[in-house]
């Protein structure tokens, strides 16, 4: 593993408190680019909130985050995906008004300029969003003119997916990625996922099912209550015992590997 | 971009444009006036001054559509265009014709800002904070007149700018209705044609969803609120020009004419739908109602409460139609 490089997003003792609510606790976390993270943990466990953080919507209250060693100061969901961090979150990512091709770039429209009027460039943001649905698979019946509204919830999930893997990123964070896919549209996200890491980006793939992920990740990180509990290469522990640090909330039988 | 695609901009679905039906209806109620009046209601007198109405009240509804897209609602507009219309006529003789013009649109804008940075910053619901502003404003403007009239003098009378601003007139009819035009033309394109349109739906139909890919969604519902109260206030101005003085009570009352044009229009008030064709179809039909129960001799009370009516009916129907198309 790759830990002797400088990490290309290092959370450094990372607290986050809603009112009274501690949602995450002294969290210490790396990634490096290349490497393919399931982070586990059980309903309110934290990952989502860490990813949060991460991807710009929450500010932390102690602690710091650090991207390629420069600390991030300033946190917006803009900057992330400037930075190239890509999320694909479970409830949020598609405006049902609007249609697939005008939810594919929303936030970084193509634009051609008109008397320096910037106009949204409709043949590319068409045929862009076209080739997800193509690649995809999605029925037939599906135009990139239709409002997101319109489709399935499996449909909605390939082409945030899609979008994730045909802009240009470093990182791409797929929070539960395989809810509401069938099984063929499962396999799909999980070749490309391993596709992405073996392309050189970071991917950080968020579950609560430890077996799925233990044959698809490299690394493993658990977070039980706001807290990591453990954080393994996957080669360290087998999926069987990693279900046993879940179950037990981080204090049970393999709860020494942890870093 | 071919011409078609220009015109109409599709932002979800190939169901038909929220404005198909207000110009339908509003067709179908220019033939029945015509014929119930006998004609007098279509002959030019009245069509002229139906235009003249629609143009200022309707410039001030599409201000008010950009906020009711993005999910918010503005009910200050009324106030705005009286200030923009106080403004105008209060430093014309002080500091010139142009620099009174600006100063119009910059109030505007400025209380606009305020309503903006009320919403996203303080996180005062829409509704109070232009409430607030709407009895601000209001009392200003009666304050500053104290129950008279501001005129329009003889210098800014015969300026150009007064001319160019809704005192000149073109084939009969003031030109604000060509301000309108333009308005609705340029706004249309913004809204369907550019990036910032394209936030400007999405923050009305899924903020989260809008924040998270990055549109900085507060700052989008600030300039919707800015151009609000910038358009509120150049229909202010318009007005000023043609009647040549304003009072106190300028525009009160209008701002609940804009929003109901924004309804019966095809504007969602749950945001992310917008249509400024319909708007501006939905204001002519509202000034052509009432000009029809005047030629009727119908008290004025009686639009009031049509107006209620028809913006509650408007929302029923919308929401059905809306279903039906969804489930087709």
């Amino acid at each position: 593993m790759a830990s002797n490089k400088t990490p290309l997003i290092s959370v450094r003792n990372l607290s986050l408190r809603f009112g009274a609510f501690l949602a995450l606790h002294d969290v210490s976390v790396d990634f490096h680019d290349g490497e393919l993270v399931g982070l586990v943990g059980d309903n309110g466990a934290g990952k989502t909130t860490l990813i949060n953080v991460i991807c710009g919507i929450h500010r932390p209250t102690h602690g710091a985050v650090f991207f390629e060693g420069r600390e991030i100061t300033h946190f917006h969901p803009k900057l992330a995906i400037e930075l190239g961090i890509e999320t694909i979150q479970q409830s949020v990512g598609l405006c049902e008004n609007l249609s697939v091709a005008r939810n594919f770039y929303l936030g970084s429209e193509p634009v051609k300029r008109f008397l320096g009027i910037p106009f949204l460039d409709f043949a590319k943001m068409r045929a862009d969003s076209g080739e997800v649905i193509r690649d995809f698979g999605l029925r037939s019946n599906v135009n990139v003119d239709d409002a997101v509204g319109l489709l399935s919830g499996g449909e909605r999930q390939s082409i945030k997916i899609g979008r994730s893997v045909a802009l240009k990123n470093r990182v791409v964070i797929m929070d539960e990625p395989t809810n509401h896919l069938s099984v063929r549209e499962r396999e799909h996200v999980n070749m490309l996922a391993k596709q992405l890491r073996d392309q050189g980006l970071l991917v950080i793939f968020i579950t609560h099912d430890i077996f799925q992920v233990h044959r698809l990740a490299d690394r493993i990180v658990i977070m039980e209550n706001g807290r990591k509990v453990a954080d393994v290469t996957k080669t360290e522990m087998t999926a069987d015992q990693l279900e046993a640090v879940i179950r037990d909330g981080g204090h049970g039988a393999g709860a020494g590997a942890a870093r | 971009m071919s011409v078609t695609q220009f015109v109409f901009f599709r932002i979800g679905g190939s169901r038909p444009s929220p404005a198909v039906g207000i110009v339908a209806l509003t067709a179908l109620l220019v033939v029945a006036f015509g014929v119930q009046t006998a004609g007098v209601w279509l002959s030019k007198d009245n069509m002229t001054s139906v235009l003249q109405a629609t143009a200022t009240l309707g410039i001030m509804a599409l201000g008010e559509a950009l906020v009711i897209t993005a999910r918010e609602i503005d009910i200050s507009v009324g106030s705005v265009f009286g200030i923009g219309s106080l403004v105008y006529l209060g430093f014309a003789p002080i500091a010139g014709p142009l620099a009174a013009f600006a100063g119009a649109i910059f109030a505007g804008a400025a209380i606009g800002a305020l309503n903006g940075l009320l919403v996203t910053r303080f996180k005062v619901s829409a509704l109070i904070a232009t409430l607030g502003t709407l009895f601000i404003f209001r009392g200003i403007c009666y304050a500053l007149t104290e129950g008279f009239s501001f005129e329009a003098g003889d210098a800014l009378m015969t300026s150009r700018v007064y001319t160019v601003f809704g005192g000149g007139e073109i084939l009969g009819v003031k030109n604000s209705l060509l301000w309108l035009v333009l308005a609705a033309f340029a706004l249309h394109v913004v809204m369907f044609g550019t990036p910032f349109g394209n936030w400007l739906l999405a923050v009305g139909g899924d903020e989260q969803s809008a924040l998270s890919r990055g549109v900085r969604t507060k700052a989008v519902k600030l300039v919707a609120f800015v151009l609000s109260g910038a358009l509120a206030a150049f229909a202010g101005v318009l007005e000023a020009s043609k009647i040549g003085f304003a009072d106190g009570s300028f525009g009160r009352l209008q701002e609940l004419q804009a929003i109901a044009a924004c309804v019966i229009g095809g504007c969602a008030l749950t945001g992310g739908r917008c249509s400024i064709v319909g708007v501006v179809f939905a204001t002519f039909m509202l000034m052509g109602i009432q000009s029809f129960l005047v030629l009727n001799g119908v008290e004025p009370q009686w639009f009031m409460i049509l107006l209620g009516v028809m913006i509650v009916v408007a929302m029923v129907t919308d929401r059905a139609i809306h279903r039906w198309i969804l489930l087709r």
